[in-house]
């Protein structure tokens, strides 16, 4: 056994570069500190970020990190748990782009749960664009893009994946760290496709979603109140039908199942893809032109 | 003189199976020993609408139609209407007339009609209409003289799976085909002598499927794609096979996931790929350049077809060269390949592996799809002669601290490690990085970097596929081509030197970075150049004039609708600017040559 980790084994010699106060700190301390406890190797950590302010979290965590397109990071996190199954593979993001530019690979991860975290940042506006407009924002929330107010209703990413059969909903918000280290390392224990929504406030350009406004209207879901996190008709309750506290956002871990994995349903090897011989089997490659003969 | 040289259409309804029994005279042809080149022309639909399949078989490989049809298999009215001006004089057309007439005024008097009625035998004799394909291979058989031990051997193979009384079936309805021409024609089509060789141990196989053998040997173990004609092919394949070989293959939601997909995969360390056409490599282009930075290698097949937009979505096209070469915000180093023959489409694409990986940079694999949904014939694939190089791609542990995954070098390649290999972690990112990955906006590290990135391009060129050049090395009319049309170029060089007239032919395999030396050394004695390609813009003519600067005596041969080259039309070119022959032309006609049509 390796000697045991603490989150400074995750730390980058790169400073963050997020406004004073931004609630993407609370995200990037509590996933060290959950990949510490887990006891994973910074070697053995993939970890895959979009473009945004959150994105730039990738850069801030030691272990192979990818900072790639907007939108497409659950694609290339998918792909690298593909190839190498062994990695412990964390894609992350912010609302703009996973439920905007990347909502429709959200909804392709959902259904083939690869056993990949997902950790959605959101902070219901654009920040590193100066603040328009989000997939997670009001209706009727002002900004230089929607001046005359959001006309559109917010995404709820949580119930829409929960419609789509995902296997491990969650949501935590950046100002309490403990609850968020633990619903972190639920996730990526969990042998499926993990979402990990964080409310994590924008200090800068969102002055509606504040702190205090999260304080004020988010309450946890858990055992203790009788919520059975495996019920999905209390997940559809607690996330679409309203059964919150009088329209507060619930917290915790929403809902979890066990299903089959993407790679359990491609038939991926015992041995990860990146370990194959590829000098091996000339003449069982030579044989498949016979069928051309 | 007899030719044993025949090129036959099949012309019917899409569905009504003149794919299938298309396939299954060019596996006879084959096997009669005969070399064999096969063209689809479909409708982008299942059912219903014209399609026809050419089957080209003769001694010699050509990888492409020949001038005219010989013969026209049509099962309704509107395959010879459609088709009818192709046939060659002297040509045959059978025609199933159990419901349709063909009217005089199309009823060539210069080709043999015999009129059978196909479906009327199927339904009376046989009890199903369906096996009039078969019926009709019967026919054709009879009337140009296949081997009927063959004919009726591959017929039971094909038809076998589907069980036993359905073969049988099949059996019968090619003996009622063959009874049919006995009892009712006594002049049977002249001047076929399909005398029989030695198979040996060649293959048949599509373009598509050669790209997909090439990449597997060539070490790919991953693949994403998404369906799109007329690049499907590949991803079924892969599916199929790579799974034997401890491989997966992903049909993804769209071509944006398959392209970031196969960038994730290779970031892991697994040779990895996608293929595509027009509209998806639109929508891989941002990705292909996140690749290009992070230097990740990929291979990107583009099975290109007619654009723009959806454009004609089954038929040949090559206006996806400027695409592939220039696409994409800012600049990247990039390689373009273009295989000319359906072996060489096996060779090129499990190179492109061993290229992206030793340059660390996106691979491209262009075809049209007159070349990868074209099948032929071709001398056994040497799986041996294909060696992986992973380039610096190490397993080793690395110090971290001391490690630079952009490191600079001589050639542009930094030592590369993938997630799992101790001391190696670092940040890949798409923003401007400096050596270690640390983002970062500094001017003379952006010059730097972009400079290591682009410096592998010179690197890269002793490792790309040379150009050949066909003909005669000394000639003074030169033409340049690529891909699919290698086929008809090679067979219009080879007529105009039996009538005397020299050319020599310029293929290119590697068409990104541009071979310039070659290119210019290849035009500089030249009298003629011709710049033969599937486009309205001429955008390999450009990239040629870019080297020469602008030449009098360069003329392009272009098309763009949809259909590949005859070589009649290039020796029509020639003749047309080299030997200023032509109706409207009052130059001086030089000396009178005839060229074998």
């Amino acid at each position: 056994m390796a000697a045991v980790l603490t989150p400074k084994d995750f730390a980058t010699a790169t400073p963050a570069w997020w406004c004073a106060g931004c609630g993407d700190y609370g995200v990037l301390s509590a996933l060290k500190q959950a990949l510490a406890e887990l006891g994973k190797a910074p070697k053995d950590v993939a970890f895959v970020s979009g473009i945004g302010c959150s994105g730039k979290i990738s850069g801030y965590v030691h272990a192979y990190a990818f900072h790639g397109v907007h939108g497409r990071a659950l694609p290339v996190a998918t792909a690298v748990k593909l190839a190498n199954h062994e990695l412990t593979v964390i894609a992350a993001g912010g609302d703009g782009d996973g439920y905007a530019i990347g909502a429709g690979h959200f909804l392709h991860a959902v259904r083939r749960n690869p056993n990949v975290t997902y950790i959605v940042m959101d902070n219901q506006t654009y920040g590193l664009t100066k603040g328009q407009s989000s997939p997670t924002s009001a209706t009727g929330y002002v900004t230089g893009t929607s001046p005359g107010g959001n006309p559109d209703a917010p995404i709820n990413g949580l119930a829409v994946a929960l419609a789509a059969g995902g296997s491990f909903l969650a949501r935590g918000f950046s100002a309490h760290p403990k609850k968020l280290v633990e619903l972190l390392k639920v996730a990526i224990e969990h042998d499926g496709f993990s979402i990990v929504e964080v409310m994590s406030p924008c200090v800068t350009y969102n002055k509606i979603n504040t702190y205090a406004w999260f304080k004020e209207n988010t309450y946890y879901v858990d055992a203790a109140a009788g919520y059975d996190a495996a019920d999905r008709t209390r997940a559809f309750g607690v996330l679409v039908d309203g059964e919150n506290e009088g329209g507060k956002i619930p917290l915790g871990v929403l809902y979890h199942d066990s299903r089959a994995t993407f790679e359990k349903l491609v038939h991926l090897p015992e041995q990860p893809l990146t370990k194959i011989d590829l000098h091996a089997n000339k003449h069982q490659l030579a044989a498949l032109s016979n069928a051309y003969r | 003189m007899p030719q044993n040289d025949i090129e036959i259409m099949f012309g019917g309804q899409a569905g009504d199976g003149s794919l299938t029994t298309g396939d299954l005279i060019a596996g006879i042809f084959k096997r009669m020993g005969l070399e064999v080149y096969t063209y689809k022309d479909f409708p982008s639909r299942i059912r219903g609408g014209h399609t026809n399949y050419v089957i080209r078989a003769g001694e010699r490989r050509n990888y492409g139609m020949a001038d005219a049809v010989d013969g026209l298999v049509a099962f309704d009215l509107e395959a010879v209407e459609a088709h009818v001006d192709e046939l060659r004089p002297g040509g045959f057309v059978v025609f199933d007339c159990s419901s349709e007439r063909v009217p005089d005024a199309i009823r060539r008097p210069d080709v043999t009609w015999y009129d059978v009625p196909l479906a009327k035998i199927a339904k009376e004799e046989l009890g199903l209409e369906l096996v009039r394909n078969t019926i009709s291979l019967g026919v054709l058989s009879k009337l140009i003289g296949m081997d009927p031990a063959l004919v009726r051997n591959d017929v039971t193979g094909v038809y076998a799976r589907k069980g036993e009384k359905v073969a049988a079936l099949n059996i019968r309805a090619i003996e009622a085909g063959e009874a049919f021409v006995e009892r009712h024609f006594s002049e049977w089509p002249s001047g076929y002598n399909l005398e029989p060789r030695e198979d040996g141990e060649r293959l048949l196989m599509m373009g598509n499927d050669a790209i997909a053998y090439g990449a597997l040997v060539g070490g790919c173990r991953f693949m994403a794609g998404y369906p799109i004609t007329p690049a499907t092919d590949v991803l079924e394949w892969m599916a199929k096979h790579l799974p034997k070989f401890g491989g997966v293959a992903v049909q993804a939601e769209d071509e944006l996931a398959a392209i970031n997909m196969v960038i994730g995969a290779a970031f892991a360390g697994v040779r990895a790929m996608t293929a595509t056409s027009g509209p998806g490599q639109a929508l891989m282009t941002e990705a292909i350049g996140l690749a290009a930075v992070l230097e990740i290698p990929i291979v990107v097949v583009e099975c290109a077809r007619a654009g723009p937009s959806t454009g004609l979505p089954t038929k040949t096209e090559q206006s996806n060269l400027n695409h592939l070469i220039f696409s994409g915000h800012g600049e990247i180093p990039r390689v373009v390949l273009a295989p000319g023959t359906v072996e060489d489409s096996f060779y090129i694409s499990a190179r492109a592996f061993d290229i992206a990986e030793k340059y660390q940079c996106p691979v491209f694999v262009l075809t049209e799809q007159a070349l990868c949904q074209s099948k032929a014939t071709l001398p056994p694939l040497d799986v041996s002669s294909v060696a992986v190089d992973r380039g610096k791609l190490s397993t080793e542990a690395v110090v971290f601290g001391e490690y630079r995954r952009f490191a600079w070098s001589e050639d542009g390649v930094s030592p590369r490690v993938v997630p799992g290999v101790e001391g190696g972690m670092h940040l890949a990112p798409g923003s401007e990085h400096d050596p270690a990955g640390v983002i970062l906006e500094d001017a003379a590290n952006r010059t730097r970097m972009m400079d290591k990135r682009m410096r592998k391009l010179t690197a890269m060129r002793r490792d790309l596929p040379k150009p050949i050049v066909h003909g005669d090395q000394c000639a003074d009319i030169a033409i340049f081509g690529y891909g699919s049309n290698r086929g008809p170029i090679v067979e219009a060089v080879d007529r105009l030197a039996h009538a005397g007239i020299a050319v020599r032919f310029f293929e290119f395999r590697t068409l990104w970075p541009f071979p310039e030396a070659e290119v210019a050394a290849f035009a500089a004695e030249a009298k003629h150049i011709f710049v033969v390609e599937n486009d309205y813009s001429g955008q390999l003519e450009r990239l040629i004039r870019y080297v020469t600067g602008p030449l009098a005596h360069m003329h392009l041969v272009n098309k763009y609708d949809g259909k590949p080259f005859r070589p009649i039309e290039i020796i029509e070119a020639v003749e047309r600017h080299a030997l200023m022959r032509g109706p409207s032309d009052d130059a001086p006609q030089p000396q009178t040559v005839r060229v074998k049509r």
